[in-house]
């Protein structure tokens, strides 16, 4: 028989709640599983199968947590995106914006993208792009530990990028339109080596951290309750 | 398809309804509901608990920790003075929508 006391601690890691609630929690949601198990023993299931349909009879753990949350918290859905989203959005942000400080005052030398007539247009540092993935994981790292499903921990580590993303997406685009008397050939390369600088390039490296974090995380997670049952 | 606000209705009537008969832990709740209603209200750990804190959070329920003849520990679930007041207004509103529902039904096919 499985340890479902300790099933239930695995799946349910990050709940929001203070530890003797939590405690609370697991015992209950332990006792429900043991209590279902031990009923389709009796009816005559073999043991993997009474495991394996308590298992299925339980729904999604995910959407169980963040439930429970909001149930026990009295937090609603806006609470959760708050520390699911943007304060790891926002935090990702700030140390990445240091970290370029960083990079600027201290790193070396940065590459130099220039127009035809010597104007820089763009200065890539790379020993930033090498520490950003910190960024990113921390990002994902704090998003997947208040609950945050795979798109919103994602979103959490590349989330420096995207306020740059909707500029260059939009705002150069529209100006563009607008604004008739810059030459359109000139525009189109600052767009472009802009948009590498500071969207691909970091988010790129960030979404390596975040992916990098997601996949230590699922993967500690799977094989903790692989090896419970 | 159901809608998420008459699910958790209906939901929300039938707990009420079983702990009005007497005060259940939350397996037994499910099972007992599930048998009642012949399978057509089967609650997953998703559905059930976070209804029941929320219930709980109300004050239309109350749990508590109880140990059982075989030394089990068991969070018990009993129907709250404030509970009690809002089932039946619930099996009202439940009563007239179904009704009326048979009504329209009964209407659309003549």
């Amino acid at each position: 028989m499985p340890d479902w006391q300790e099933l239930v601690r695995q799946r349910l890691p990050g709940l929001a709640l203070d530890a003797k609630d939590r405690d609370n929690v697991h015992a209950e949601l332990a006792a429900h599983l043991e209590e279902s198990y031990e009923t389709l023993r009796e009816e005559g299931l073999a043991d993997h199968e009474a495991i394996q349909r308590t298992l299925a009879r339980s729904g999604d753990w995910k959407d169980l947590q963040r439930k429970i949350d909001s149930a026990r918290t009295g937090k609603d859905t806006m609470t959760n995106r708050v520390t699911q989203l943007w304060l790891p959005g926002l935090l990702t942000f700030a140390l990445s914006m240091g970290l370029l400080a960083i990079a600027q005052k201290f790193g070396p030398r940065p590459i130099v993208l220039e127009l035809g007539k010597g104007t820089p247009i763009l200065m890539l540092y790379p020993s930033w792009l090498m520490i950003l993935p910190l960024a990113g994981a921390l990002g994902a790292y704090l998003s997947k530990r208040a609950g945050g499903s795979v798109p919103m921990v994602l979103v959490s580590s590349v989330f420096p990028v995207l306020p740059y993303a909707v500029i260059f997406m939009i705002a150069i685009p529209v100006g563009l339109v607008i604004e008739h008397a810059v030459a359109h050939n000139i525009a189109t390369a600052a767009f472009l080596s802009l948009s590498l600088g500071w969207v691909l390039a970091p988010g790129i490296t960030l979404l390596a951290g975040g992916l990098s974090t997601q996949f230590l995380l699922s993967r500690r997670s799977s094989t903790h309750s692989a090896s419970m049952i | 398809m159901i809608g998420l606000g008459i699910k958790r209705g209906t939901a929300e009537l039938a707990v009420l309804s079983v702990l009005q008969e007497r005060p259940l832990h939350g397996y037994e709740l499910a099972r007992r509901i599930e048998q009642q209603t012949n399978g057509a209200l089967r609650f997953t750990l998703a559905a059930l608990y976070p209804m029941l804190y929320r219930m709980e959070q109300q004050r239309w329920i109350r749990g508590s920790w109880e140990t059982s003849a075989n030394g089990r520990k068991r969070r018990c679930y009993r129907l709250t003075p404030l509970g009690k007041r809002k089932l039946s207004p619930l099996q009202r509103e439940w009563a007239e929508l179904f009704r009326a529902l048979r009504q329209l039904t009964k209407v659309t096919h003549a």
